[in-house]
């Protein structure tokens, strides 16, 4: 992938706050809308968040039409006792999976792999059967033996979907989606599979660990924090999954479908850190080694999707990162960070930014940075309260995660 | 004990309501005590659901490898209603 041809991405799907399938959620993007909601005062978490309220897997199932029906009885079936993590991941992977056309303009089942990002995606739905388990150990369900394991999400989408290539989950704190991409990546590269699935799953945090976020000051708890604000106080947790199907171009190519974008190039790094402390060289690496391997020079870049997550620590450094790779302010690609809108969607956000920069390169705007009223100084070239409308043709998507994971991705639109 | 009088039919009438909550597909009348769970298309995971929850339900513990495999529902109705 040095030449920078880049592998295709031919399936789209989401299921966020701000939209249950992508041109919802792209229409939202264009309008910067913020699905960041005030949350019960009961609810024992922090008080704003973007909660993917009403998500049903029979709505979601009826949606997809152009499914074959066997499809959407098997998805029924399989995941109606489900934790909702699993659900909503599955909605994502079944909106990507007749995006791509993989219904009628088939690949083998072994040539199609599955790659889920994330870990402790069920944790809430442990704490819940805490209770079950200290009233009467032996009514403990059974199923759970299978749902407390991330990797229920590989099978239960498989046994759906009929994959037989390899799968797998992978994890990188934040930068879980990214890591996925990158592993998606190289399992077609590799030409061990002809496309593969890639799924951002949603993170159901339990009450212990939201309150641990808020105790360590990683999330903000009583306020609405906007990224890169100077008011900024930590991030704004959001639901959500997203699905990106990544294809050989030869096999985009054989099928004869629709080509949403290419991803030209990736970068991981680790920084040697346990704690949470972000590091502008790691960043700094990821973005130049990325565009390395696209076979793209800083210059080219119109636009970057930036991890943004509101912590003032975080945001302050990735600022740093983009003016060593990119210059100083005026200079740079546009920036803006889809959490302002999404909340930060903690595993899932990579392919959830992934899908966003897609959208925002195949429909030509870059979405705004709602509520973003006092950038900093110096900053970067941040996009304002209403969209811009810009073909940016070659995108960067950053995702960095506690333990010292940075991680870039570039996405171009075809041709450009 | 708190159950040791409990009838038959409210033994298969709580595994009727756990065999729908589980495989909605199923229809409650076709849950009978010449039948198996599998002969039904519950699969392994379905039937250890089906058989906790109604355990729960009727407030019964019966030890994990009493259930063997393939029972009718008439040997499970009897193997709970042995530990009521």
């Amino acid at each position: 992938m040095r030449s920078g041809a880049g592998l295709a991405v031919t399936g789209l799907g989401v299921v966020c706050a701000l939209g249950e399938s992508v041109e919802p959620f792209a229409a939202g993007l264009l309008a910067g809308s913020s699905a960041i909601t005030e949350l019960p005062a009961d609810s024992g978490g922090p008080r704003y968040g973007a909660p993917l309220a009403g998500f049903s897997l029979a709505d979601a199932v009826a949606a997809r039409t152009g499914l074959p029906d066997g499809i959407r009885r098997t998805a029924t079936r399989v995941a109606s006792r489900s934790p909702r993590p699993v659900q909503v991941a599955l909605a994502a992977a079944l909106e990507a999976w007749e995006s791509a056309c993989l219904h009628e303009n088939r690949i083998p089942a072994h040539r199609i792999a599955l790659v889920v990002a994330g870990h402790n995606l069920t944790s809430r739905h442990s704490h819940e059967l805490a209770a079950r388990f200290h009233a009467s150990p032996a009514y403990v369900p059974p199923r759970f033996a299978l749902q407390m394991l991330d990797t229920d999400h590989v099978g239960t989408l498989s046994h759906v979907l009929g994959v037989t290539g390899e799968g797998f989950t992978v994890g990188g704190a934040s930068a879980s989606g990214n890591v996925a991409i990158i592993a998606g990546s190289r399992l077609v590269e590799s030409g061990a599979a002809d496309a593969c699935l890639v799924v951002g799953a949603l993170a159901e945090l339990s009450p212990v660990g939201l309150r641990a976020l808020g105790n360590l000051g990683a999330m903000a708890w009583d306020v609405a924090s906007v990224p890169f604000d100077e008011s900024h106080a930590g991030f704004v947790a959001g639901e959500g999954a997203a699905c990106l199907v990544l294809e050989s171009a030869a096999s985009a190519r054989h099928r004869a479908v629709a080509v949403h974008a290419l991803l030209t190039g990736y970068a991981q790094r680790l920084d040697a850190n346990s704690l949470a402390n972000p590091a502008e060289e790691g960043e700094v690496t990821v973005m130049v080694n990325a565009l390395q391997r696209a076979g793209r020079k800083p210059r080219e870049v119109g636009y970057v999707n930036a991890h943004g997550t509101g912590s003032p620590l975080g945001d302050r450094t990735e600022i740093r990162a983009l003016r060593r790779v990119f210059g100083g302010q005026g200079q740079g690609p546009w920036v803006n960070s889809t959490k302002a809108l999404v909340g930060h969607c903690l595993s899932a956000a990579g392919v959830v930014e992934a899908v966003a920069t897609v959208v925002q390169l195949r429909d030509g705007f870059l979405h705004p940075n709602t509520g973003l009223r006092r950038p900093p100084s110096p900053g970067c070239r941040f996009v304002g309260q209403h969209a811009e409308q810009v073909r940016a043709g070659l995108a960067l998507s950053n995702g960095f995660g506690f333990g010292g994971f940075n991680t870039c991705v570039a996405l171009a639109a075809p041709g450009a | 004990m708190a159950h040791s009088k409990l009838a038959d039919d409210a033994i298969l009438a709580a595994f009727r309501r756990s065999v729908v909550a589980v495989v909605p597909e199923i229809a409650a009348a076709k849950v009978t005590l010449d039948r198996t769970l599998a002969e039904l298309g519950c699969n392994s995971i379905d039937r250890a659901d089906i058989v906790t929850m109604t355990m729960a339900e009727l407030g019964i513990i019966v030890p994990v490898p009493e259930f063997g495999r393939d029972r009718t529902m008439g040997s499970l109705v009897a193997l709970l209603r042995k530990y009521a």
